[in-house]
């Protein structure tokens, strides 16, 4: 471990399970853990470390693993070590439990995580649809979303045939895709 | 209810094409000509063609000089500019500013997102053809159109005006029903808003065979005393 790094956030390391964690930098710090010890993990920096702010959780899909990766951004302005907290859940069936409870803001993040992704936190004050108002189709962010094939099946398209083009056509070219 | 509104449209005089004396038309004209040299832009920007618009409108370009302003109401202006890519969510918005527009109305297209979605042809959230929602006069080309470019589209429309060739806003009357069925397949059966375009459209005595049809028949349950309940075709017949 670093000489740096705070000597309670290093306290705070030891004491989660199977924690792999990564310094990239003095203010940097990535963490992978399992998923049932986040909650724990929040709570210990916000009790302990000062980490008042979450400023956002985004949200990966991996197809290849079937699962998504959470990751929880926090800032402590005292310790001032930006920690991103890094776990898996797999995608069926998508669930996880809400941190709004430790960080309140989570509710907004955890909203659009659930619309843009389909995963399910529970415990969360609000899943309703957030930006998305008028949308029907799956979640889109997802990788298996084709956003092409959504747009071909929804709108119609211009038709495009200037008098330049056509002269380009009779000599046997054309516009490449 | 529907016998009320028969009766209102059979009492209301329906005048002749021909009625219009010489005189009238002349002042037609004059009135078409005074309209085209002082138009009022509505101050509504979507996407990122609003850049453009503060050098077209201030002194380096000046569009006053052309009789064009902004303005703040939709009520007080004649022409909505679509500055750039419109997301199906602003689309809804344009949709109800439009509508609150009093006629005659110009609708001008800026940038080749309106046209064909441009960049964002890819984009689920994106409207690709602004035509297909509301009538739209003129298309400005580009991605973003230079401000000379945009006042080429401006003296364009007024040439259009004050030749009386700009009369898309009546289509919207003729082909409502087209027009609301193309924005229910994108907002859902319950798409509506509350500017009676029937009504209007009768008012304007351009109440048309497109003007209701299969679609506007889902606007009669939100049919009340202020807004029109669509008549299906067969009574009018």
């Amino acid at each position: 471990m670093s000489q740096q790094l705070p000597k309670i956030l290093e306290s705070i390391i030891q004491e989660i399970p199977n924690l792999i964690f990564k310094e990239q930098d003095r203010h940097r710090l990535r963490l992978e853990l399992q998923k049932e010890t986040l909650p724990a993990l929040l709570e210990l920096l916000k009790g302990r470390a000062g980490y008042l702010h979450l400023s956002a959780i985004s949200c990966v899909d991996w197809p290849e693993t079937d699962e998504f990766e959470l990751v929880y951004h926090l800032w402590s302005y005292e310790i001032k070590t930006l920690i991103s907290a890094h776990i898996h859940i797999p995608k069926k069936p998508g669930h996880y439990i809400s941190v709004y409870d430790i960080y309140t803001p989570a509710a907004f993040f955890e909203r659009d995580i659930h619309e843009m992704f389909g995963v399910y936190f529970e415990g969360a004050p609000d899943m309703e649809p957030f930006i998305l108002t008028e949308w029907y189709g799956p979640p889109p962010m997802l990788k298996s979303f084709s956003s092409l094939d959504y747009v071909k099946d929804t709108f119609k398209w211009q038709e495009y045939s200037p008098d330049w083009l056509k002269d380009i056509e009779a000599k046997g070219g054309k516009v490449v895709e | 209810m529907t016998t009320n509104i028969q009766m209102k449209s059979e009492t209301c005089r329906t005048p002749d094409k021909e009625e219009r004396s010489l005189l009238r038309q002349v002042l037609d004209k004059i009135a078409d000509h005074c309209r085209a040299r002082s138009l009022f832009i509505l101050h509504y920007c979507t996407g990122c063609g609003a850049i453009e618009l503060p050098p077209t409108i201030t002194s380096r370009f000046d569009a006053e000089r052309l009789g064009i302003q902004p303005m703040v109401t939709p009520r007080q202006a004649d022409i909505l500019l679509i500055t750039g890519y419109l997301s199906i969510k602003t689309l809804k918005r344009v949709i109800l500013t439009y509508e609150q527009m009093a006629s005659p109305k110009y609708v001008i297209g800026m940038g080749s997102c309106t046209i064909n979605g441009g960049m964002y042809w890819q984009s689920y959230a994106t409207v690709k053809r602004l035509l297909e929602y509301i009538p739209v006069d003129i298309y400005m080309a580009g991605c973003m159109p230079r401000p000379e470019a945009i006042q080429q589209g401006f003296l364009q429309l007024m040439d259009n005006i004050d030749k009386g060739h700009a009369n898309t806003w009546k289509d919207y009357y003729h082909n409502y029903d087209e027009y609301l069925g193309n924005q229910q397949g994108l907002f859902g059966p319950d798409w509506h808003t509350p500017t009676d375009v029937i009504a209007e459209a009768r008012h304007y005595q351009l109440f048309g065979e497109k003007t209701i049809g299969e679609h506007t028949a889902l606007l009669a349950k939100f049919a009340s005393e202020y807004v029109t309940k669509p008549i299906p075709k067969e009574i009018i017949a």
